[in-house]
């Protein structure tokens, strides 16, 4: 088990490519002058060893990291990939490994544990409030006055108050679990815990990390034929290329970008990542022509409103014709696919007469 | 001035300023003071989600029910025949027209003409006319029509529309209206934020060869990242260079923000925007409103049919069209600057609005202004400004948009309100920079 770093030092890099690092530039020291010539020409910003992704599957792709610590890698250096046994990052040898040797003292924060504790607390307080309001019913079935029920009222959500403040200074308690027989072939024949999950990227984060930065260990030209054959018509490739310019366009602005699914959006916007913050921003794609349904875009807003995000129309404009890039795309110039996009962004916002009138 | 006016304008306003809630219910029993039998009443309590099997529920709504019932059969009603105003329609004008105007509402509505008549649009007459502050005539041409009255009822009102979108409008400005805010056609407006034309046009075909060459400069250097030997022929020493060789690749659209880059939009435009037509000017709720000269307004409206199977909702070329035409109190520009006054930033009829203002008041008195210079000295404090981090105005940037407008969604009598607002995330660089690299630039 690897001791946690602090966030700060573990997600120090945004990018799985790192800058040369170099050492501080003395003026009066000319010494100091080599040293840095010398850092700065034997750098090499490229990763030595690139990572290596698995094809799963012909029709529908899936794209696979294996590998434990390249897994890790991805995630800690921009949050690429979902683990395929978690939530997001990629913890299930951690939280079995947790489980099964019942060792208290690395039982960590992982996320996934966090909101389970949270939601345990939730229905505990929810059991709560339903004996309050079983009181109140108790007294109106008794006949009391409204004045009388009033008070109940305040009475009881006082109590409510402080039972919640009580219990968010609760801890965490570990959870007592031994191995069961189920449990025992998820060891290896020298008694370790087996690996079972792998990270699976989204193609425009696989395409992202061939063709932005050198990261996976295949050409884009590669990972296009995986994903999408030999494309006759530029229909085929026309939502790949705008989900990935806009794709594009965020990263390269500093965000980190996730799949927005569960919001029912094409992107989340984080500043710096997830276990770090919430999302403020949900990304929806569309073309510069397309036309929707007024309630296509009213039910998502709704649903974004409710999350407190902010909810953002990203419209890709293609600047060149489809013939051209579908040329392009054969001869593997994705350069000049890309940059003939142009997005532009709309924030959509329901208005309240009420609220606005100061 | 008129009492029953301003009773009936009282009534929208009171209740809702600080309500969380997103619909604003009346609340009756705050009605129910003013009627006769006075009495306290519940508020507005607790919500019941199901049938307790008691008999509280039915008897709390019993009594909310009857607290309207009592307001509505209690309270005075009907006017005084002295203070009728009554206005006629004229169908040639599609207007209506009020011969002896008086009343509070002529503060916002209506246009006064040389010989004192006041001309009322045909959504402004309907809407009074709903509300009891005028009654409405018809206007017939070949009889003696202020002798000979042909009164009409609301029904027949709603009769002399002539389209769909007329309406629409009418709806939309009487749901504003009723909530309290001022509410002006985009017709015949006379306020703007842009300079009156003729002044800058030589300098545009300039600024544009000028634009060419980083464009040239950009193909060149994505040609080079975007290579596999990119690492060999240009070494990153920082996440900043890594990401700004990354955001060279996709162009975004850039979102006018400065009063020099919205002006510099202005220049090309000609038509009004055929398919989605700014058609109303909003006004937040102030007593100094002036109806000759309002200044910018602090919203304009766009109105779409949702069951009209001729319109649909904006692409982004008409929302592009759309903010090209705006023209209000962008709001984006005062809110960073301490010292903006608008007055310097705006036009009426042509001229600058902080000089036809100190034109006028010097015209009335001069003692007058004197307190007016006064009135502003008190007000400019109360706008506390609080100096916020780079950060934080980045993310209100980034939230709130620059140019905006609300679009009303009508459908079938539902209005529905969409601030839609322009955003530029192609602008704005979040990248983390860690803080032993921000150190060590700083040594």
């Amino acid at each position: 088990m690897v001791k946690r770093k602090p966030n700060a030092a573990r997600y120090k890099h945004p990018l799985p490519i790192h800058p040369i690092e170099l050492p501080p530039l003395i003026p009066h020291n000319p010494i100091s002058w080599i040293y840095w010539t010398y850092c700065y020409f034997t750098g090499i910003n490229g990763l030595t060893d690139k990572v290596h992704v698995e094809f799963f599957n012909d029709k529908y792709v899936h794209i696979i990291v294996k590998d434990e610590s390249q897994m890790i890698y991805l995630w800690e250096h921009g949050f690429f990939g979902t683990g395929q046994l978690s939530r997001s990052e990629p913890t299930w040898k951690t939280r079995t490994n947790n489980r099964l040797t019942a060792d208290s003292d690395t039982h960590g924060k992982e996320l996934e544990k966090v909101t389970q504790h949270r939601r345990l607390l939730r229905l505990e307080f929810k059991k709560q409030r339903e004996k309050l309001e079983q009181e109140l019913l108790e007294l109106r079935r008794n006949g009391g006055t409204i004045e009388q029920e009033k008070e109940l009222i305040e009475y009881q959500r006082k109590s409510l108050r402080e039972y919640k403040s009580q219990q968010s200074s609760k801890e965490i308690i570990p959870q007592e679990e031994t191995i069961r027989d189920i449990d025992l072939p998820l060891f290896t024949d020298d008694g370790k815990l087996r690996q079972l999950e792998s990270l699976e990227l989204l193609p425009v984060e696989a395409m992202f990390l061939t063709f932005a930065l050198p990261v996976l260990d295949i050409s884009a030209k590669e990972l296009t034929r995986r994903l999408m054959g030999y494309p006759e018509s530029y229909t085929d490739i026309h939502d790949f290329i705008s989900q990935y310019v806009v794709y594009h366009h965020y990263r390269s602005h500093g965000w980190c970008v996730r799949s927005g699914v569960k919001f029912g959006c094409d992107y989340l916007l984080y500043q710096r990542g997830p276990p770090l913050e919430h999302a403020e921003f949900c990304v929806r794609i569309l073309g510069s022509n397309d036309v929707k349904d007024y309630n296509w875009y009213s039910s998502l807003a709704r649903v974004i409103a409710g999350a407190n995000k902010t909810y953002v129309l990203c419209y890709v404009e293609n600047l060149s014709s489809p013939e051209n890039i579908l040329r392009w795309w054969h001869k593997g110039n994705y350069r000049a696919i890309f940059s003939s996009y142009k997005v532009g962004e709309v924030t959509y916002k329901r208005w309240i007469p009420g609220k606005n009138r100061e | 001035m008129e009492q029953d006016e301003e009773q009936d304008i009282k009534f929208d306003t009171t209740p809702d300023s600080d309500v969380e809630d997103d619909e604003l219910i009346q609340d009756w029993s705050q009605a129910a003071q003013l009627s006769i039998r006075s009495s306290t009443l519940p508020k507005r309590g607790e919500k019941d989600y199901e049938p307790d099997g008691t008999n509280v529920q039915e008897l709390l709504l019993y009594r909310a029910r009857k607290s309207m019932f009592d307001t509505l059969s209690n309270s005075a009603r009907g006017s005084v025949v002295k203070n009728l105003v009554k206005a006629y329609y004229d169908p040639s004008e599609h207007k209506a027209l009020i011969l002896k105007p008086r009343g509070n509402f002529l503060h916002t509505l209506g246009k006064m003409d040389r010989t004192g008549t006041v001309w009322l649009e045909f959504y402004e007459f309907v809407y009074l006319a709903e509300r009891g502050t005028i009654t409405p005539f018809y206007k017939m041409n070949d009889i003696d029509w202020i002798n000979q009255e042909l009164p009409l009822t609301i029904e027949d009102l709603y009769m002399l529309f002539k389209s769909q979108e007329e309406l629409d409008k009418f709806f939309v400005f009487g749901h504003l209206k009723r909530l309290g805010f001022i509410v002006l056609s985009t017709e015949n407006c006379l306020d703007s934020f842009f300079e009156p034309r003729g002044e800058n046009s030589s300098k545009r075909i300039l600024s544009n060869t000028w634009n060419l060459l980083p464009q040239w400069r950009k193909t060149l250097h994505n040609a080079i990242f975007y290579s596999p030997w990119k690492f060999w022929l240009n070494k990153h020493t920082s996440n900043s260079q890594m990401y700004q060789s990354l955001n060279q690749l996709i162009p975004s659209y850039k979102a006018p923000r400065t009063q020099e880059e919205l002006r510099k939009t202005r220049a090309g435009i000609a038509e009004k925007p055929s398919n989605f037509p700014i058609s109303l000017n909003v006004w937040k709720p102030r007593t100094d409103f002036k109806k000759k000269n309002p200044g910018l307004p602090d919203y304009q409206v766009v109105i779409y049919n949702k069951n009209d199977p001729n319109q649909h909702f904006p692409t982004y070329y008409e929302l592009r069209k759309i903010f090209k035409h705006l023209d209000y109190k962008f709001e984006f520009l005062s809110e960073i600057d301490e010292t903006w006054d608008w007055n310097d930033h705006s036009y009426h009829d042509g001229k600058l609005r902080s000089k036809t203002i100190i034109n006028s008041k010097a015209k009335v008195s001069g003692t007058k202004t004197t307190t007016d210079t006064k009135k502003l000295e008190k007000k400019k404090p109360k706008k506390k400004f609080k100096p916020k981090s780079p950060r934080v105005q980045q993310k209100i940037r980034l939230k709130n948009g620059f140019r905006s407008f609300l679009l009303a969604v009508m459908d079938d009598g539902m209005i529905s309100f969409v601030k839609i607002s322009e955003t530029d995330f192609g602008s704005e660089n979040v990248w983390y920079v860690p803080q032993s690299a921000a150190k060590k630039q700083n040594l």
